[in-house]
């Protein structure tokens, strides 16, 4: 595999994350990740502990609310090189989401309550956006919130709600005004998972794990200070929100590593010589360079002063694109071995996880904006149409 | 070591006057003019672009050139190609003259006449397929083989011949006037020639040998000027069919508000970026000292783009519609022009080879 971000002065940043990696990582997390098996809340909670001790948790947060200090650059170096040390991606919702958005639109109080929870994973945070329907049409969703004395009461539902059964908290996008139109009648909202009236169904996904849930709030109680910004300007908030870390949307870091497990595969399954899956692995290693590529070629127009907005959809697309090819191929080169049951009897390394991954990460162009949404973001806000 | 810097100064000014040039001399109307010449003249603008220090731009200074380095010369190949220009630029500056400064010791003397303008020398043969040999006995050599297909060789004075002599490859100039040349143009109007050199004798002195680095370099230089030349057409057709659907209009408005052609343009776009930050990744790689690395990368953009350019040339021909189809319209002199860029360079399958092979 060819880095591109191979610079001198990136190796001996490279090596500390190597070694802290080495030194820190529990080894059944390890092994987890590197088999692409399902990983747990103590798989998180431990390595977000280890990161939170060093000073790593949150690469893209200002110094001065905990983060490194680590340029774009040693961001996209570091996330290489956890992947490649197989360490566990860490769910965003809290360091990646509402975090970056409290530093932006919350109020001192806010920022002291909630950011020191969120870096040390005391508080786990999910995401109450999507509802039964509003999904793609997020400007649509009928969760309402009305006003009450000292603060508001929340009813509706919620869904596709990611490890809602480990988070302590929930962002929520909440009807605030019904007469206004679509976008601007929407607030951000801040609940406590142990409200009154809140409660969870788990969705059973069809990889056989629960990692998604449906919440329903009825009559549930926020109280004034638990409302982001401004009421009804929550729709900007929440496009702030989907724009954070737009540069590491192609994902370049897990795409390697997938292919380096298929590759794995592909040798445990006596195909590693086999010119047509050597071909078809140098073909997404290519095009996996390509999304690396252009992830640098943007960051640097915009660290230059260059405008990049929208254009990032691009690496959403790509990089999912490419994901989801490759679990294609891990099927191919797995063939029936793929097949046994997960924790059965007739389970068999290295393809234990094939199948499981391959329906696993059919949600990987529908999440966090659809790739049809993506195209339309790219065809309104980058081409003009 | 890859940095993906800006464009300095120096690529924009070159691309700034790249584009008032192809603006001032080309246009269909004028291309079509040019394409009534006789195929064995030197094309109008050589000279001139001899002037504007084209040719010398990416020629080391040691041999007489600008030396500039490669990700500025890649912004000036960019508007070339998308200009739809007739000169050979990519196979006797990117090619040619990136070879022969790195084998002769006299390169810029070489050099002179060709990069100012007078003249046309192109590099001919060095395919693994259907390699050109050369004999040696005593002190004269005898080359056997042809090169089927050379751009830019209709018009040549000379030919610098990648023959196999002994086992390695031999470099051998050889004049015109003593091959059997046929003449004739590419399917989009580019001039090329079928080069025969069957019983072409030379002294065994003119023969330069040890020059595989050269030969290696030069050809990935000459690649490397294709890509650039197809990615700035791919801008190009990106650029004229976003146009398109935004004027034309169906059922009441323009195509571009359907979302079945929004979603194939921003296809389109993709491809657009992809392109160029491969191009962009290509021509960093040929300033590293490492071979393996140049051969990985400079394989790996002709994949992506290959695959790209095909992808663009379908989608801009069926969103123009019956137009895409007609010679009237730019887009369909640019899609002849891809189809050429890609044809030629080596396949996909070799690139494939060479970028596993490399690592």
């Amino acid at each position: 595999m060819t880095d591109l971000l191979n610079g001198a002065e990136d190796e001996a940043f490279r090596q500390e994350i190597r070694e802290f990696v080495t030194a820190n990582l529990h080894p059944g997390t390890r092994d987890k990740v590197a088999r692409g098996a399902p990983l747990t809340r103590e798989d998180f909670a431990r390595w977000q502990q280890c990161l939170f001790e060093r000073g790593w948790v949150a690469p893209a947060w200002p110094v001065e609310h905990g983060g490194p200090g680590w340029s774009a650059r040693q961001r996209l170096i570091a996330d290489e090189e956890m992947f490649r040390q197989h360490t566990p991606p860490l769910p965003g919702f809290g360091l990646k989401m509402i975090g970056p958005i409290l530093m932006r639109f919350g109020t001192p109080g806010q920022q002291a309550r909630f950011l020191p929870g969120i870096l040390s994973g005391d508080d786990w945070w999910c995401q109450g956006f999507s509802e039964p329907g509003a999904g793609s049409d997020l400007a649509s969703l009928r969760t309402r919130a009305v006003r009450v004395a000292g603060g508001w009461r929340i009813s509706g539902s919620k869904t596709w709600t990611t490890y809602a059964q480990y988070a302590n908290w929930i962002f929520c996008l909440v009807r605030t005004d019904p007469q206004a139109k679509k976008q601007e009648g929407i607030s951000m909202m801040l609940v406590d998972m142990a409200s009154d009236g809140l409660t969870r169904r788990p969705i059973r996904l069809m990889d056989g794990t629960e990692e998604v849930n449906e919440i329903f709030l009825d009559d549930v109680f926020v109280p004034d200070d638990q409302v982001v910004g401004e009421i009804n300007r929550g729709w900007t908030y929440a496009k702030a929100l989907l724009e954070n870390e737009r540069f590491g949307i192609g994902g370049v870091g897990r795409s390697k590593h997938l292919l380096q497990r298929v590759r794995e595969m592909a040798e445990a399954a006596g195909r590693g010589a086999d010119p047509e899956v050597a071909d078809a692995l140098a073909a997404y290693e290519i095009d996996i360079m390509a999304v690396e590529a252009t992830t640098l070629r943007l960051l640097n127009a915009a660290e230059a002063g260059a405008r990049i907005g929208a254009e990032t959809s691009l690496l959403k697309i790509r990089g999912t694109e490419i994901q989801q090819g490759l679990t294609e191929l891990m099927l191919e080169v797995a063939g029936p071995l793929a097949l046994p049951e997960r924790e059965g009897e007739g389970a068999e390394a290295p393809f234990e996880n094939a199948a499981y991954q391959f329906l696993n990460w059919r949600k990987l162009s529908i999440y966090g904006g659809s790739n049809e949404i993506q195209r339309g973001i790219l065809a309104g806000q980058v081409l003009g149409l | 070591m890859i940095r993906f810097n800006l464009p300095d100064d120096g690529a924009t000014m070159l691309k700034d006057t790249a584009e008032r040039f192809v603006a001032d001399r080309y246009g269909l109307a004028r291309r079509g003019e040019m394409l009534r010449k006789p195929d064995d003249q030197i094309p109008a603008h050589w000279a001139d672009m001899a002037g504007l220090g084209w040719l010398l731009a990416p020629v080391p200074e040691t041999a007489g050139g600008l030396g500039l380095p490669p990700v500025q010369i890649v912004a000036l190949l960019e508007v070339l190609g998308a200009g739809l220009v007739l000169e050979p630029v990519g196979p006797v500056v990117m090619r040619c003259a990136a070879t022969l400064a790195r084998a002769l010791p006299d390169a810029e003397a070489v050099l002179a006449p060709v990069l100012s303008g007078g003249c046309i020398e192109v590099m001919a043969g060095g395919e693994e397929a259907a390699p050109i040999t050369a004999m040696r006995d005593g002190e004269r050599v005898t080359l056997a083989g042809r090169a089927p297909l050379v751009v830019g060789g209709a018009a040549a004075r000379a030919f610098w011949v990648v023959a196999r002599m002994e086992g390695a490859p031999a470099l051998i100039r050889v004049p015109a006037d003593e091959v059997r040349l046929t003449r004739f143009r590419l399917v989009d109007g580019q001039a090329a020639a079928k080069v025969v050199f069957d019983g072409v004798c030379c002294d065994a002195g003119g023969v330069i040998t040890g020059c595989a680095p050269a030969l290696a370099f030069g050809a990935d230089m000459g690649l490397l000027g294709m890509l650039a030349e197809t990615s700035g057409l791919i801008d190009a057709l990106y650029r004229a069919t976003l146009e398109h659907v935004k004027l034309r209009e169906q059922f009441g408005r323009p195509i571009g508000r359907f979302q079945a052609v929004q979603h194939r343009m921003a296809d389109m776009f993709i491809a657009r970026e992809e392109a160029q930050s491969m191009v962009q990744l290509a021509a960093e790689a040929m300033e590293s000292a490492d071979t393996g690395l140049r051969a990985r990368l400079v394989s790996a953009a002709r994949i992506k783009i290959a695959g790209s350019a095909r992808a663009v040339l379908r989608d801009a021909v069926q969103l123009h519609g019956g137009m895409g189809v007609t010679d009237e319209l730019p887009v369909g002199h640019m899609v002849k022009r891809l189809l050429v860029l890609t044809q030629m360079g080596g396949n996909r399958a070799t690139h494939l080879k060479r970028f596993r092979e490399a690592a």
